[in-house]
C-alpha cells in the first residue's frame, strides 16, 4: 500500500517537473512573442507620430494659404454673409469652419 | 513521516510519557516545516499573480538618455509639437579598427562634421561611447549605415518636431539636444513635471497639452502683421488677440519670429518676444486707463470740459498736443483727439496716490506671469511726483509689457471684470472674476472707443473693419533715447476690441519704429499704420472666431447704439 503511494508520489513529482519545464518554456516563448508584438506596436506608434507630424506639416497654414488663393479662395468678406428671414426671425448664416 | 510516527504508538508503561513527548516534538517540527512551505508557496503565488515591472538595463542606454514630452496642440487639437523617433549616431572608440578610414569616410557623408575634433574624440580608446551626430535625417543615416564601418552604431532617440515651423514659435519655446525645454511652454512642461526621462523611444503617456492659441487666427494675424511690417517699413512688430471673457490668448505674434527648432534664436535680442519679454512706454493707449480712472473715481464725466488751449507746464517740462485743438475739449473729445494736455490734466486732478491705486487695481504694478514664465515686470518711476502723474496720464514715464497692458485694457471693455491672460486652453466655468471697475465705466469706455473709429475726427478711424464694429485707441510713443525722446523713432500701437456692442475679443497691434511711407501718408503716427493694420486683422479673424458682421441690409432695423453710419464700401 505504502509502496504504491510512494511510487505514485514519485511519478507525480516527475510529471510535475516535466509540467513545470513545459510551462516555463511556454512562458518564454510567449514572452518573446509579447516582446516582438511590443516592438511592432512601438514601431507602429512611431510611424503614427511621424505621419501625424508630417500631415500637420503639410497642412500648415503657411502652405495651404497660397494654394487656396491659387484656386480663387480667400478669407470671407463681410459682404459674403447673407441674412435670411425664417418665419419672421432673422437668421444669420455662419461660415463653415 | 507522520505515518511512521503514529504507527503502533500505544502507551506502554514508563515509556508512554517519553513517547508522547517525542510525538509532540515531531508534530511541532512538522507544523513548522509545513508553515515554511506554506509561506514559500504563498510567495510563489503572489509573485506569479502580481505583474512585476520589467527591469531592463544596458550600458549603452544609460549613457545617452533623453526626455519624452507630451504633444502640444492648439485649442482645436491641431498639432504644434510632437516627439518623433530619429537616428543618432554614436561611436565606440574601443571597437574602431582603423581610425583614419572612419574619419576619411565619415566626414564627407556627414556635412558639418569637424575632422580634427572627431579625431580627438575618437582617439581615446578607453572611452566606450561618443556621440558623433544627433538626430540624423533618415537618408543621411542610411548613407552612414552603407559605409559599413565597425565601431559606429545608431540609437533611436526622441526628437521634438515642430510641424508648423516658426508659427507661434515664441509661445512654444525650444528644447535642447536632450529634448529638455529651455524656453516658452516647453520649459513650463519640464517645470511642471509633465516630461519624463526616457530610454530610447519610450514615449510618455501624458495626454497632449492644449494651448489657448487658435492656429488659424495665429496665422492670419502673423500674415497681416508681416504685411504691415513691410508696408510701413517697421523692423519689428507684435500683435495679440485676447478673449476678453476668459483671458485666453488666441494669437500671440512677435516678429521677427523665433524658430522653435533653433534654440539659438532665443539668444538674439532682435527675436525676443516683444509682447511679454520687454516693457515699453506705450503712449496714448494709456489714456484708456486715465479716462477710466477719472470716470470711476467720479472726477469727471464724458462731458466734462477741460481747457487744453495752453500747454501744460510742469517743473521745467512742457506738455504739448500734437494737433492743438484751439478750444476747450470734453473728456470724450480729449480721448478722440488724443490730447496729452487733457489726459495730463485729468491725471493731475486725480493725483499721484489715486493714480497709483488705480494702476494697482488694474494689475499694472504687479509682476505678472503666464505659462511661458514671468513676463517682464513693469517699470515705475522712482519718484511719483506731479510730472510723473501727468506723463503717466498719457502713457509716458511708465513702462509695461504689452501683454500686461492688454489684460488691463480687456478688463476695461468687458464690463469691468479682471482678465488673467493664459496660454493654456481654459475650461469654461469657474469662479466669477473680480470686478475691477463698474459696468458703467466700462460702457463709457466702449462708447468712446467705438466713437474713436466711427467719428471723422477720431484718431482710429482707419481701423474700421466693415461690419465688425471695431473700437479702439491709438498710441504713438516716442522711444526714449540719448538726450530725451526721439521724435522720429516711435512705437505705434492700436488697442482695439470687437464687436464693440458686446466685446468678445481684444486685439493689440504694435509697430516698432515704423517709417513714413506712401501707405501711411508719410506719417508715423499710429492712426496711419497700426490702426489700418488692426482693421485688416479684425476683418480677417472675425469670421474665424464666429463674430458676425452687422449686415448692410439689417442695419436700418437693428442698428445698435455703437453702430457706424453706413460707410462707403
Amino acid at each position: 500500500m505504502h509502496r504504491a503511494i510512494n511510487w505514485l508520489l514519485a511519478l507525480l513529482t516527475l510529471a510535475s517537473a516535466f509540467g513545470l519545464y513545459a510551462v516555463k518554456y511556454d512562458t518564454r516563448r510567449l514572452e518573446a512573442k509579447v516582446q516582438a508584438q511590443e516592438r511592432a506596436l512601438e514601431k507602429a506608434r512611431n510611424d503614427v507620430t511621424v505621419l501625424t507630424a508630417e500631415r500637420a506639416h503639410l497642412a500648415r497654414p503657411e502652405r495651404i494659404e497660397p494654394l487656396a488663393r491659387q484656386y480663387g479662395l480667400a478669407p470671407i468678406s463681410a459682404k459674403q454673409y447673407l441674412r435670411v428671414e425664417v418665419e419672421g426671425h432673422a437668421v444669420s448664416a455662419m461660415p463653415a469652419r | 513521516m507522520a505515518v511512521t510516527m503514529t504507527r503502533g504508538s500505544s502507551p506502554r508503561g514508563a515509556n508512554a510519557a517519553a513517547r508522547l513527548l517525542v510525538r509532540r516534538r515531531a508534530l511541532i517540527t512538522l507544523a513548522a516545516a509545513l508553515g515554511c512551505y506554506a509561506v514559500l508557496g504563498g510567495q510563489l503565488v503572489r509573485l506569479a499573480l502580481r505583474s512585476t515591472p520589467e527591469v531592463r538595463s544596458s550600458m549603452a542606454e544609460a549613457l545617452g538618455g533623453s526626455w519624452s514630452r507630451p504633444d502640444i496642440v492648439d485649442r482645436n487639437g491641431r498639432l504644434l509639437a510632437s516627439d518623433v523617433a530619429v537616428n543618432s549616431l554614436y561611436a565606440d572608440p574601443h571597437l574602431i579598427l582603423d581610425l583614419d578610414e572612419v574619419i576619411e569616410k565619415l566626414v564627407p557623408a556627414l556635412p558639418g562634421l569637424d575632422a580634427a575634433e572627431l579625431r580627438k574624440e575618437l582617439s581615446d580608446r578607453s572611452r566606450r561611447f561618443v556621440w558623433i551626430a544627433r538626430a540624423l535625417a533618415p537618408r543621411v543615416a542610411q548613407r552612414v549605415l552603407d559605409l559599413g564601418l565597425p565601431g559606429l552604431a545608431f540609437r533611436l532617440e526622441l526628437r521634438r518636431a515642430y510641424p508648423l515651423g516658426s508659427l507661434a514659435g515664441h509661445v512654444l519655446g525650444a528644447v535642447n539636444t536632450d529634448n529638455r525645454g529651455v524656453a516658452g511652454v516647453e520649459l513650463t512642461l519640464d517645470r511642471s513635471g509633465l516630461t519624463q526621462s526616457a530610454q530610447g523611444v519610450a514615449r510618455t503617456t501624458q495626454p497632449p497639452v492644449r494651448l489657448s492659441l487658435d492656429i488659424g487666427v495665429q496665422h492670419a494675424v502673423a500674415d497681416e502683421l508681416m504685411g504691415a511690417m513691410q508696408l510701413y517699413k517697421a523692423p519689428a512688430a507684435a500683435a495679440l488677440v485676447l478673449d476678453v471673457a476668459s483671458g485666453e490668448v488666441l494669437a500671440s505674434v512677435s516678429l521677427p519670429a523665433a524658430d522653435p527648432s533653433r534654440p539659438s534664436d532665443w539668444l538674439e535680442p532682435d527675436k525676443a518676444d516683444r509682447l511679454s519679454g520687454g516693457t515699453y512706454e506705450l503712449g496714448s493707449v494709456f489714456k484708456m486707463v486715465t479716462v477710466a480712472m477719472a470716470l470711476e473715481d467720479g472726477i469727471a464725466t464724458l462731458d466734462k470740459i477741460y481747457d487744453v488751449r495752453q500747454p501744460l507746464m510742469l517743473g521745467g517740462y512742457t506738455i504739448n498736443d500734437l494737433h492743438a485743438a484751439g478750444r476747450p475739449l470734453s473728456v470724450r473729445e480729449v480721448f478722440l483727439h488724443s490730447s496729452n494736455v487733457g489726459a495730463g490734466m485729468m491725471a493731475l486732478e486725480a493725483g499721484a496716490d489715486r493714480q497709483r491705486a488705480f494702476l494697482a487695481r488694474l494689475g499694472l504694478l504687479d509682476t505678472m506671469h503666464t505659462e511661458t514664465g514671468l513676463i517682464a515686470p513693469p517699470q515705475t518711476p522712482k519718484t511719483w511726483g506731479k510730472t510723473e502723474t501727468a506723463t503717466i496720464g498719457f502713457g509716458h514715464g511708465f513702462s509695461v509689457a504689452p501683454l500686461q497692458f492688454a489684460a488691463a485694457a480687456a478688463a476695461l471693455v468687458n464690463g469691468g471684470r479682471r482678465v488673467t491672460p493664459t496660454l493654456f486652453a481654459r475650461k469654461s466655468g469657474g469662479d466669477a472674476p473680480e470686478q475691477l471697475v463698474s459696468p458703467a465705466t466700462s460702457a463709457a469706455l466702449r462708447e468712446i472707443m467705438r466713437l474713436n473709429v466711427t467719428n471723422a475726427s477720431g484718431t482710429g478711424k482707419r481701423a474700421e473693419a466693415d461690419g465688425y464694429r471695431v473700437g479702439g485707441k491709438t498710441g504713438t510713443a516716442e522711444i526714449p533715447g540719448r538726450g530725451g525722446y526721439q521724435e522720429k523713432s516711435v512705437i505705434s500701437s492700436f488697442v482695439a476690441a470687437f464687436p464693440m456692442d458686446a466685446p468678445r475679443y481684444l486685439t493689440y497691434v504694435l509697430l516698432f519704429e515704423p517709417r513714413p511711407t506712401e501707405a501711411s501718408r508719410e506719417h508715423i503716427t499710429a492712426g496711419t499704420n497700426a490702426a489700418p493694420a488692426t482693421g485688416r486683422i479684425v476683418a480677417r479673424i472675425a469670421p474665424l472666431l464666429g463674430v458676425l458682421p452687422r449686415l448692410v441690409a439689417a442695419r436700418a432695423r437693428d442698428s445698435g447704439a455703437f453702430d457706424a453710419p453706413t460707410a462707403a464700401q
